[in-house]
């Protein structure tokens, strides 16, 4: 199993390009989770369940330095108010 | 000349095993089912793997349209507007974006910077580090700007990596399985081949030894390789036939011949031994010794014509002529004979039978037929001779008043030497109708044998024999 397992990995780097760059993605902070507050504020839409749950779980998580997963929730929040479905996940 | 090819030798056991057919077969068995499992494997892999990349693919080229529409429209500022309201959506943190002007400062997005500049092709797949992550994979279209910036837009697909991977190790897998299943396949195949194989060749090994008893065995499939051994054992039926037939000509020749040769001998020997030495008596012994000796001549020609004819070197003398000058030759020449045996000669044919064909031996043919007609009937019988033209052919049919011959027998009149039962007591060697068969199938015609129509225990023979207008346009059949 191993030894197919290292074949498939030999094979798969064999069918990705030779010169796979690395990009250096962006950390999420503080500054994200107080711009999604921003535009959650300016919506009045936000003040309304399930968006203002979710808004509120995301401040919170940022304010404790969660902030990968309060601007998770802010993002869902932003979601809910534009009629999104988004509500299934806390 | 051999008909053998000489084989070649070779070394190894490696080279038997690829020279054999069965191995051929199994390998080509084999590669056939492996193209089948790579063909299956590989729609599966661009209806679920690549469905899915090129679903991002387009998803993310409909985003760079947007997004570059968008800049037209509004600029820069727009276009960041945009990248900041999709980020504020992706809750997912899948998508990737970066904008960056014409010095390349980071005007919005999420990645820190956009991947080197590899040739003309928009399209990256890149490695996307986290900070606080492990790394991922991505997926990148990056698009230059009219203003010299530059726009990055993506998604990662580790997931979908993962998905990838999942169904690579499943094919893998599949294909392991089918490798096997196509070397197990074609094991079984090649042994199946040679078993099947195995009583015709071990058949041919022992008449190859000088046995030619042995038959093909078959098996009540009736496949392929019945139908094989089938033609085989036709083969070897008719082979046997053949050696039997020489076999039994050279003993005719040798029971025919050694009579006129010892009478001969012997003739000559008991004059040499007279002693009362009457030269009228040697010379009675030595004309007697010479007509026994031009027998045995008359019978090797015969045997020599009608090897001749059967290889058929006289098609040469083929030309156009008249079969009715022709009967009307033979029945001058045999009316006197049956005159004089007390028969009566009845002919019928039209005016003219024209056909092509060797004048010489059509005339032997109808001599041949004509003198077993007038040896074989009783005195006051009737011979009939008849021919008709037909569309394009000429039927020649001879009838006597004879014993007749038995249904086997007509099987068998045409081989050398073969005299039946009731000939035994009349003169003759046996050649004439082998002749006149061999002579009929060098024309391409037909010859066969019938009842005359007389009562049952002397119905008479009817010889009829069919030649091609033009000789060789017909199969021959007698």
């Amino acid at each position: 199993m191993d030894l197919l397992r290292r074949d498939v990995v030999l094979l798969l780097l064999l069918a990705m390009p030779a010169s796979a760059q690395e990009v250096r993605v962006l950390p999420l902070g503080e500054a994200e989770c107080v711009e999604l507050s921003a535009r959650l504020a300016r919506n009045a839409r936000a003040w309304r369940d399930p968006a203002r749950g979710l808004a509120a779980e995301g401040r919170r998580l940022c304010r404790d330095g969660y902030f990968r997963a309060g601007v998770a929730k802010l993002r869902r929040a932003v979601r809910a108010t534009q009629g999104g479905a988004d509500t299934a996940r806390p | 000349m051999p008909h053998s090819r000489l084989r070649r030798q070779h070394p190894g056991p490696v080279w038997r095993l690829f020279s054999s057919a069965g191995f051929r077969f199994a390998a080509l068995f084999a590669a056939v089912f492996l193209l089948a499992a790579l063909a299956f494997g590989s729609v599966l892999w661009w209806g679920t793997a690549g469905a899915l990349e090129r679903q991002t693919d387009a998803a993310i080229r409909a985003d760079v349209h947007a997004l570059t529409d968008r800049w037209r429209d509004g600029g820069a500022p727009s276009v960041a507007e945009a990248i900041e309201e999709r980020l504020a959506v992706d809750a997912e943190g899948q998508t990737l974006y970066l904008l960056q002007d014409a010095d390349g400062a980071r005007q919005a997005g999420n990645l820190a910077e956009l991947p080197r500049r590899d040739g003309n092709s928009a399209w990256h797949s890149v490695t996307l580090s986290h900070e606080d992550g492990p790394p991922g994979e991505g997926r990148l279209m990056v698009v230059e700007l009219p203003d010299g910036g530059r726009l990055g837009v993506g998604r990662e697909v580790g997931e979908k990596q993962q998905l990838r991977d999942l169904l690579t190790e499943g094919l893998a897998w599949a294909t392991g399985a089918a490798l096997v299943c196509a070397i197990i396949g074609a094991w079984l195949m090649r042994r199946a081949l040679e078993r099947r194989l195995a009583a015709a060749s071990g058949t041919a090994a022992q008449i190859a030894g000088g046995d030619l008893s042995p038959r093909v065995p078959l098996s009540p499939h009736d496949d392929e390789f019945d139908r094989l051994g089938a033609s085989m054992n036709t083969m070897l039926d008719r082979i046997a036939q053949l050696m039997d037939g020489v076999r039994g000509v050279s003993d005719a020749i040798a029971h025919d011949l050694r009579h006129p040769i010892a009478r001969a001998r012997n003739g000559l020997e008991e004059a040499l031994l007279d002693e009362a030495n009457d030269p009228a008596a040697l010379r009675s012994a030595i004309e007697r010794g010479i007509t026994d000796l031009d027998n045995v001549s008359r019978v090797f020609q015969a045997v020599l014509r009608i090897a001749e004819v059967e290889h058929g070197a006289r098609r040469a003398a083929f030309a156009p002529l008249d079969l009715a000058l022709l009967l009307a030759d033979a029945a001058e020449l045999y009316g006197a004979s049956a005159e004089a045996h007390g028969q009566v000669l009845e002919t019928e044919w039209p005016e003219s039978l024209p056909l092509v064909g060797d004048r010489d031996l059509l005339l032997q043919v109808l001599a041949n037929l004509l003198d077993n007609a007038v040896k074989f009937s009783p005195p006051g019988a009737v011979i009939r001779v008849s021919a008709a033209q037909e569309e394009d052919a000429v039927l020649v049919r001879v009838a006597d008043q004879g014993p007749g011959l038995s249904v086997p027998d007509r099987a068998r009149v045409g081989e050398r030497f073969f005299r039946a039962d009731a000939a035994r007591t009349t003169p003759g060697s046996g050649l004439g109708l082998s002749l006149v068969r061999a002579v009929v199938q060098m024309h391409g015609g037909a010859l066969w044998f019938a009842d005359a129509g007389g009562p049952p225990d002397h119905p008479g023979l009817a010889v009829l024999l069919r030649l091609p207008v033009s000789a060789g346009t017909e199969k021959p059949a007698a």
